[in-house]
């Protein structure tokens, strides 16, 4: 398979020594730098820098594009406002969960729709439906995540007075960008145009130097998302592929909060409305320090789920993930425990309020 | 404002109508809504000039479901026929004529002029098909499912055939006379689109009757559009309302459910269900777009919709001869030479052209029916298909190429009707404006309950588009109707 470079590759390149890369939908990134748990602890002390160029964005523009996207999405983007943005799941016909991301209004025919995982042929199908075109952009994005991220960002010379959600376009000495708070952490992002992406590394490490801020791979990011209680397409939960059926439900992945009740419009309502899944997705919290294997968990004796995915938290000291239970068993506080291996003694587990671990306040200069 | 019904119907055609009739018989507060403005605007009949009496879509009537007849007997008194059982005559080039009539050995002797083979294999033939006709009629005409493991397995053998191959290769695959398979080929393009496809509709038409005959073509005294006129005022006497250029312009939907409709005119009208008479396309892309399903819209904007039917009507000043005595005077005429007619037709269509050669239906109604003209004149109605549904010239360019090419066939058939042409008239996909997409095995033998129901609860479609074959026959209406009214 060939390299994919993002904008920054360059940049990573020099900064990874170990060598670790992977790829992400399409995209060839570092996994790690120094070390993903040294990584996530400078994303809560420090700041780190992350290229998120992987993440799927396609701006979507036309008379309709408001009128789609309310169709299409969760929430009524009608009522954004330029500059503004909001989370939104969009639902297959049957309510199934095919996908969750941003939705920016960039003006009255312009949004851009920005998510973890690409569903371009679903959304270019339903889109026919409506006057509105669909565009691709190559921009690179970075990433700047921490307590020191809006210092930072004001000692390159940005406006960071971004409210979350909110993002502007920016003549930023000499180039173009656009800073947006999108993310779930509290950071902010740059995106550029590709042939500027190496100045804006360059600029950002800069400023930050004094911060002590440093790069941080996918390993360091997967963590914190963890920690934030974010489920990730793919990874952790299998989206709906198909045109009908009601599986994944948004209630099984407690999604809920980025469906707005008020908002009626919306494709798969009924079906959403009408589920009643048997099993939640849960943040579970385990009494061990190691990433636990997809093993069954109990709640006194009986079997009520299994472990999905898990990694070790270097904040929490202990391993956190997400794991299929039965909806009796996914309320937080719920006591389970597991077997690490055959015969071995049961360890304790407990299903965990989300997020795991709230962004720490960002710290002025 | 807004009135409340329990059931809103869209469109006063014959199933809408049918459905209200029912509907209301059962005592449901019915609202019919036609965009027209006046009842049975395109499945009644208009005059064409004084005196000249014509149906405005369909020319004879095949496929009427005998459970509405007896189910309203104002509607059965009123409906007489001026000839129950037409003869089927195909014209070919150069003056040949073969005649398929209810009498065998008649029918025999006219095909063994064209081809011996065909003539011994002609007794079977019909004996076969309209065997297996029959027994495939519950899941026509009843709302049952159909299981092909209850025919028997000589039945079995030819339906899988029929389910499998084109008419035209079932046809050709049968018979020598390219005459004799045309004729036939002809009715297997019965009201739908993709044919010359599957050979279903054969089957299917030899499962209608009329008036207990069975695989019978009739002529209703007064033109076709006799019948629309029966059922409106059957359906309003039985306390339906009928509102007249009510165009729908959105359904009213609330979390999944129907709620009610609301009209191009800015009134809403309420009601717990709500039945469409539109092709499930024009329903749920027209009507719903805000509420159906993305992948399914997509899905039926997908589907091509490419050939159609097109309708010319002349007043005559005299008498037309058509098969120069050759044929009984009860009879339509397939105007279709060879069976590569039909497939060069219908290829010409679905690529937006007006075929080189099209095939079509002629019913002189005058001849059997003195109502519909003048004494002496002639009504002469076309039933032309295919022709394309949107060709990129535009139908106001392609309307008058039909019309001499249509005049020109005729009158190379009965030299001299020139002449005596006193008025024309062209109906043309656009008129119809709802042809249904492709006809497909899955909407030929599937359930009814299917075709009927719509994602959207309390929305039901009744009209031709739910028909296995389009046609005039009530059936769509009379089994929504019945699925609605089950409803609490």
């Amino acid at each position: 398979m060939s390299v994919r470079a993002t904008p920054f590759h360059t940049r990573a390149a020099a900064a990874n020594p170990g060598n670790s890369w992977i790829t992400r939908n399409g995209f060839t990134l570092v996994q790690e730098y120094s070390g993903a748990a040294g990584e996530a602890m400078a994303a809560r002390s420090h700041a780190i820098l992350a290229d998120i160029t992987w993440r799927w964005r396609i701006f979507l523009e036309g008379p309709q594009a408001a009128a789609f996207l309310s169709r299409l999405t969760t929430r009524d983007a009608e009522a954004l406002t330029p500059g503004n943005a909001h989370k939104a799941l969009w639902l297959n016909d049957g309510g199934g969960l095919r996908g969750a991301g941003v939705i920016a209004r960039y003006g009255r025919e312009s949004f851009l729709l920005a998510a973890a995982a690409p569903d371009e042929k679903w959304i270019a199908e339903a889109a026919k439906l409506f006057d509105v075109r669909l565009r691709e952009t190559d921009e690179g994005g970075l990433a700047i995540i921490g307590p020191y991220a809006q210092a930072i960002v004001t000692a390159a010379g940005l406006d960071a007075s971004l409210k979350p959600l909110a993002f502007r376009k920016m003549f930023w000495r000499g180039i173009d960008v656009t800073l947006s708070r999108w993310g779930e952490h509290g950071g902010f992002e740059i995106w550029c145009n590709a042939d500027d992406a190496v100045l804006v590394w360059d600029r950002i490490a800069k400023a930050g130097a004094a911060f002590g801020i440093q790069p941080a791979g996918t390993a360091a990011t997967d963590i914190l998302d963890m920690e934030a209680g974010v489920a990730r397409p793919w990874r952790d939960y299998q989206p709906a592929t198909d045109d009908s059926g009601d599986e994944p439900s948004p209630k099984a992945l407690r999604l809920e909060k980025l469906i707005d009740n008020e908002h009626t419009r919306f494709n798969g309502r009924a079906g959403y409305l009408a589920a009643s899944p048997r099993h939640r997705i849960a943040g579970i919290e385990f009494d061990c320090e190691t990433a636990v294997p997809r093993v069954a968990l109990y709640r006194e004796g009986a079997p009520v789920g299994r472990v999905l995915i898990s990694l070790y938290s270097p904040a929490l000291q202990r391993a956190i993930g997400w794991a299929q239970v039965e909806t009796s068993a996914a309320e937080p506080g719920t006591v389970l425990s597991f077997l690490p291996d055959a015969g071995a003694e049961p360890v304790l587990a407990q299903v965990a309020g989300l997020p795991f671990l709230s962004t720490p306040a960002p710290i002025a200069e | 404002m807004s009135d409340t019904f329990d059931v809103a119907v869209i469109g006063a055609g014959i199933d809408g109508l049918t459905a209200a009739a029912y509907l209301a018989k059962a005592g449901k507060r019915v609202v019919v809504l036609e965009a027209q403005a006046k009842v049975c605007g395109l499945c009644g009949s208009t005059e064409l000039r004084d005196g000249f009496l014509v149906p405005r879509v369909a020319q004879t009537l095949y496929a009427l479901d005998p459970q509405v007849l007896k189910d309203f007997p104002s509607v059965q008194r009123g409906l007489a026929f001026a000839a129950r059982d037409l003869a089927q005559v195909g014209l070919g080039e150069d003056g040949r004529v073969v005649t398929l009539s209810r009498d065998t050995n008649e029918t025999v002797r006219s095909i063994a002029l064209h081809a011996r083979a065909d003539a011994q294999a002609w007794p079977s033939f019909r004996a076969g098909l309209f065997r297996l006709a029959r027994a495939m009629r519950s899941s026509w005409w009843t709302g049952e499912a159909f299981d092909p493991d209850a025919l028997s397995s000589s039945n079995r053998a030819t339906f899988a055939e029929l389910q499998t191959m084109s008419a035209a290769a079932w046809l050709d695959s049968r018979f020598e006379s390219g005459l004799l398979k045309a004729t036939l080929a002809f009715d297997a393009a019965a009201g739908s689109l993709l044919e010359p496809g599957s050979a279903l509709p054969l089957l299917w038409r030899a499962a209608q009757e009329i008036d207990g005959v069975q695989g019978a073509v009739a002529l209703p005294r007064g033109s076709a559009g006799a019948l629309a006129p029966l059922l409106s005022s059957t359906a309003i006497q039985a306390g339906a309302t009928v509102q007249t250029g009510a165009r729908v312009a959105r359904l009213l939907v609330d979390t999944g459910s129907v709620t009610g409709v609301e009209l191009e005119s800015g009134e809403t009208l309420l009601c717990g269900a709500v039945l469409s008479s539109l092709s499930r396309r024009n329903t749920l892309l027209g009507l719903a777009p805000d509420a159906a399903p993305l992948a399914l819209l997509r899905a039926l904007q997908r589907i091509p919709v490419r050939t159609g039917t097109a309708l010319v009507t002349l007043a005559l000043s005299d008498a037309p001869n058509l098969a120069r005595g050759e044929a009984p005077l009860a009879s339509r005429y397939i105007v279709a030479d060879r069976l590569e007619t039909i497939i060069a037709a219908d290829l010409a269509a679905r690529a937006g052209r007006l075929p080189d050669e099209i095939p079509f239906e002629i019913v002189v109604p005058s001849q059997l029916d003195g109502s519909v003209a003048p004494p002496g004149s002639h009504v002469l109605t076309c039933l032309v298909r295919p022709v394309p549904v949107a060709p990129p010239e535009g139908w106001n360019v392609l309307k008058p190429k039909l019309t001499a090419k249509i005049i020109g066939t005729l009158d190379r058939l009965s030299p001299g009707l020139v002449p005596d042409i006193m008025a024309v008239d062209v109906i043309t996909p656009e008129d119809i404006a709802d042809e249904d997409g492709v006809q497909t095995p899955e909407r030929m033998i599937g359930p009814w309950r299917a075709r009927i129901d719509t994602p959207i609860a309390g929305l039901y479609l009744c009209g031709a588009g739910v028909e296995p074959v389009a046609a005039v026959s009530g059936r769509a209406g009379r089994i929504a109707a019945a699925l609605v009214a089950g409803k609490p």
